[in-house]
């Protein structure tokens, strides 16, 4: 029986894909964890007065919170803690 | 003795300098110069807009008038307003307010809120507010007189030394903040770009198959918006890098902006003042002139006023050893409070070289 050569393409298609998922699935995982502790250093320095670091900043950062509250609850339930871990800032 | 000479005398004119600044010790007469000046240069046909920044106003007093954060015509060519840092933040906090809509969910607008009110207590607050009302004011005076502005230069009368010098270093300070931001930025939409670059573009395709992308999960809650959203913290880091480097470039320019000092013959304000004098200067800003307030009168004082000018004069002399390469002008003591606009324009004279000996006082 000849295999169809449609089939074929597509087995090999698929063979390709898992390949390359072997290779970069390692890699792309890095990528992604190091974004992520990028964006906490980033959220957290701009939380920074809230934690008792002074910040000149502070007064101008407030602009940015509401783009960073979603991001915050994720980092604390990431981190473990049911509840915000900060006295003053709470998001759930 | 050196004599005391006169302010440059192209503040006057039209293309003269369009921020003035004055500044100094408390008391030692920082409002009545600026209020001075502003009619001098209003006299003149430089229209003024005279701002006085000092929490504990009393440029309103000295026009025995009542002033606002609004500009408010006190005469032909001169508006004055005195600003109001706690409305200043309550605007601020109202703008916050509104960018939210659309970012949050609703349940933590409540939240939100609460964090907002309590940063109207914050420390620095009240000050960053006041900095950012000035910082915009001087953008003002550098645009185009045809969009409704009603003046040609900014006279601020500024709050004492300390506050002053703090205004000066704070855009510096500000732009690292902000600097450092930008670049945790960068990172991260870098480390963003490396992955989409790896997933070869193909994540689209294989999410419409149904497939559970595996760097989703590492990323935890990286959603669609997540890069409009990055894209908003860079724009709103942005703006504000602009405004503060704006401030701080027209702060150094001496084409623009010009910095006046108040003091009196006295110990402590010549020692402050050669502080203030010495920082300024490390910042590059442009001190164009210097007043030396109530100076004693020429002419016979008595006993008691002689010994005074005895020690006066070796001031004087400090005051000239210290601050030999600014123009000085001395205003001498009157006899009564300064108080209305005949005595402001006289001192006018004074500071201009218009009236070069000070008659004796009425």
């Amino acid at each position: 029986m000849t295999p169809d050569p449609d089939d074929l393409r597509g087995r090999l298609r698929r063979a390709g894909e898992l390949l390359r998922e072997f290779y970069e699935g390692r890699h792309r995982g890095a990528l992604a964890r190091s974004r992520r502790d990028e964006d906490d250093l980033f959220m957290l320095l701009v939380l920074s007065e809230t934690m008792g670091i002074p910040n000149p900043a502070s007064y101008y950062t407030l602009e940015l919170l509401p783009l960073l509250y979603d991001r915050f609850h994720e980092w604390h339930l990431r981190m473990g803690m049911e509840h915000s871990p900060l006295e003053g800032f709470r998001c759930c | 003795m050196t004599p005391s000479s006169s302010f440059p005398g192209f503040l006057r004119e039209p293309g003269g300098p369009r921020i003035l600044f004055i500044g100094g010790k408390g008391g030692v007469g920082k409002t009545t110069t600026a209020s001075a000046l502003a009619l001098e240069l209003a006299r003149s046909g430089r229209r003024c807009l005279l701002v006085s920044t000092d929490p504990a106003h009393s440029l309103g007093d000295v026009f025995g008038i009542r002033l606002g954060p609004r500009p408010k015509r006190l005469r032909e060519g001169l508006l004055a307003m005195e600003l109001d840092p706690d409305e200043e933040v309550g605007r601020y906090l109202d703008q916050v307010r509104e960018n939210m809509q659309g970012l949050v969910r609703p349940a933590m607008y409540h939240e939100i809120e609460r964090q907002l009110e309590l940063s109207r207590q914050a420390p620095g607050a009240v000050e960053a507010a006041t900095m950012d009302r000035i910082s915009r004011l001087m953008a003002q005076a550098t645009g185009p007189t045809s969009r409704g502005r009603e003046w040609d230069v900014l006279v601020f009368d500024t709050a004492p030394t300390g506050h002053t010098l703090r205004l000066l270093a704070l855009p510096e300070i500000m732009a690292a903040w902000t600097e450092g931001l930008l670049r945790r930025r960068d990172r991260s939409d870098a480390w963003g770009r490396a992955l989409e670059r790896l997933s070869g573009g193909r994540a689209g395709e294989r999410a419409g198959e149904g497939d559970e992308l595996s760097y989703i999960d590492e990323v935890g809650s990286e959603r669609p918006s997540d890069d409009d959203r990055s894209h908003r913290i860079r724009e709103v880091l942005l703006e504000r890098r602009r405004s503060f480097t704006r401030a701080r470039r027209l702060l150094l320019d001496p084409a623009m902006t010009a910095f006046i000092w108040v003091l009196i013959p006295e110990k402590l304000p010549i020692l402050e003042s050669e502080k203030a004098v010495h920082t300024l200067a490390e910042h590059r800003v442009p001190v164009v002139g210097m007043v030396v307030n109530r100076v004693l009168p020429a002419g016979e004082l008595g006993a008691f006023l002689e010994a005074r000018r005895a020690q006066e004069e070796a001031y004087l002399a400090r005051i000239g050893e210290s601050f030999a390469q600014i123009p000085r002008v001395h205003v001498p003591l009157l006899a009564r409070d300064v108080e209305g606009v005949e005595t402001l324009e006289r001192i006018g004279r004074i500071l201009m070289g218009d009236e070069t000996t000070a008659p004796p006082p009425t």
